[in-house]
């Protein structure tokens, strides 16, 4: 078990130091601008934000009790996308400050209020899945509309980022980033004995001296906020919270003091390489990261949902 | 001596009444046994004494503190609990199911891990100790929990049915593991359905019955009146019959009639 867990921490290590290699030789000058403040940022970024997004949705799962629980099944990243997109879309003054703060606002709504669902306490498996659905749906047709309305240089800027990029030139993202999310990390990685406890049961938890409100609200907090983070910067990259956390419970079985770190360090290789992927597909054009995750998640979810309906 | 005490305790859910006005009082080292139909409140008063709902009138009291001035790991320290679904049905290996129940100690992990391996030492399941929970049967299964149980060192034991899946020798080896607990000075309050399973506890057991969310009454378990309290709640006749120098209270079976035709 422990041997597995190393071996998938240091293939995602090994991958990500690929990726940065990955494309065009680069030779000189142009290659060490190329080299430095194109690519090395970029897979630094990735790693922040798929690290997240990994690490967010292996929590979130044990949190709504939901195998399909994610950050973007229970609208936590359409609430930070909606409100990013206001800020955007209203071109609000104060820059990326403005859009993060935007995106927070979002994604703290969306996410309390399925978890007000989830924590109802008769809700099913189903119910916390639909919250989610609603919320997503809702926050979608608020965003189009909202671009429909929007004057067409706001709305190019927005389209753009709604699709979910990682292209960068300079660490101003990773300066921007790394204070934001790797506190959050911090939090969750410090609940995994907390988590664990939980996923025997919320009420039996609670009576073996977990304090449930205050590691929901933890929980919530730190992944609505390092969420919305990634939003902002990137726009919403879809399905890798969902999909890593399932992939690393195969390999390492379903310990969380094992499960979370994986969940952080493999994601942050996956989105690394589907990025890589997205970059070299087709010369000289570019496709979105946001749509590599999608057309990989999309088809892994509903594979999830079959398999979920067998048990 | 310390004690768990409910008093007048009554807790109300939608307008429903479910326990009304109870009073009880757990001794250290005592074993009471909580009887009554379906539905009477038992689950809701063991709940109850552990804090997970909150209670409309009364307050119950662990030692001299009423329990909810404690805090969340206090209270575990106090009080533990096995509810009727112990274990949720997942290929987690059993001795993290065990761990699991070690929350309220700070403690290294590899220390963890020994408690957890000695509690299921105790309830004979150390050979099962890396097995997934889907895995194990339903008797081994509530064993686990059991081993969780005592991994989480309470000084008060609140059970739910912990005979449910046993087989008869399973059974009487689970009250008489319960019986051994009492030596150490922890207090046990135990929903059953078959008072019988005391005989395997020794010390002086105590019955007490609830019915509609009232408490209806308190008995050792030696009672004279026992058999026909239990009568009176179940609202069947209980016959009481001695058996190797001990006591069963079984319902009658029904009384031979005449055909219809």
């Amino acid at each position: 078990m422990t041997l597995r867990s190393l071996g998938l921490a240091a293939v995602s290590l090994a991958l990500m130091a690929v990726a940065v290699v990955v494309g065009p030789a680069l030779d000189g000058a142009q290659g060490d601008f190329i080299l430095w403040q194109l690519r090395v940022p970029r897979v630094l970024v990735g790693g922040l934000v798929g690290g997240t997004l990994g690490l967010v949705g292996a929590t979130f799962q044990t949190l709504f009790a939901n195998p399909l629980a994610s950050e973007s099944t229970v609208g936590t990243t359409a609430g930070a996308t909606l409100g990013a997109l206001l800020a955007l879309a209203l071109e609000l003054p104060g820059g990326f400050p403005a859009v993060f703060g935007c995106a927070c606002l979002g994604a703290a709504l969306a996410s309390l209020s399925v978890s007000l669902v989830a924590g109802s306490g008769r809700a099913a498996m189903a119910d916390v899945l639909l919250a989610g659905i609603t919320v997503t749906v809702a926050t979608g047709a608020l965003s189009v509309g909202l671009q429909y309305l929007s004057d067409s240089r706001a709305l190019v800027a927005a389209a753009r980022w709604s699709l979910g990029q990682l292209p960068q030139v300079g660490y101003d993202g990773v300066l921007v980033l790394a204070p934001l999310v790797i506190p959050a990390w911090l939090v969750l990685l410090g609940l995994a004995r907390a988590l664990q406890t939980f996923a025997f049961g919320e009420e039996l938890s609670a009576s073996r001296g977990v304090n449930v409100p205050r590691l929901r609200t933890l929980v919530l907090a730190a992944g609505s906020l390092s969420v919305a983070a990634c939003v902002a910067w990137c726009g919403p990259i879809a399905f890798v919270g969902l999909i890593v956390p399932h992939g690393v419970r195969r390999i390492v079985g379903p310990t969380l003091a094992r499960v979370l770190p994986l969940s952080l360090v493999t994601g942050a290789a996956f989105l690394v390489l589907c990025d890589a992927l997205a970059r070299s597909l087709s010369p000289g054009r570019e496709l979105p990261v946001g749509v590599v995750t999608a057309a990989l998640g999309a088809p892994a979810l509903v594979l999830l949902l079959f398999r979920s309906r067998r048990a | 001596m310390t004690s768990l005490r409910l008093e007048s305790v009554s807790v109300a859910v939608g307008g429903r009444t479910l326990l009304d006005a109870v009073s009880i009082e757990l001794e250290a080292g005592r074993f009471l046994a909580l009887v009554g139909p379906n539905g009477a409140g038992k689950t809701t008063l063991l709940r109850a004494a552990l804090g997970l709902v909150p209670t409309s009138a009364g307050r119950v009291i662990v030692g001299n503190q009423p329990l909810h001035a404690l805090s969340p790991r206090a209270r575990a320290a106090e009080v533990a609990w096995l509810p009727q679904q112990p274990l949720p049905m997942e290929s987690v290996p059993a001795r993290e199911a065990v761990m699991a129940a070690r929350f309220r100690f700070s403690e290294t992990a590899a220390a963890t891990r020994r408690a957890a391996e000695q509690a299921l030492e105790r309830v004979g399941l150390a050979e099962r100790a890396s097995s997934p929970l889907t895995e194990l049967s339903g008797g081994e299964r509530q064993r686990i929990a059991i081993a969780a149980l005592l991994a989480q060192e309470a000084r008060f034991l609140l059970l739910d049915e912990p005979a449910n899946h046993l087989d008869p020798a399973q059974q009487g080896d689970t009250y008489a593991l319960l019986g051994r607990l009492l030596e150490t000075g922890i207090g046990i309050l135990c929903v059953t359905h078959d008072v019988n399973l005391l005989n395997h506890t020794g010390g002086a057991p105590q019955v007490a019955g609830l019915r509609g969310g009232k408490l209806v009454f308190t008995r050792s378990f030696e009672a004279p009146e026992l058999p026909a309290e239990l009568g009176a709640l179940f609202g069947v006749r209980m016959l009481s019959l001695a058996a190797n120098h001990a006591r069963l209270i079984v319902p009658a079976p029904p009384e031979p009639q005449g055909g219809i035709g």
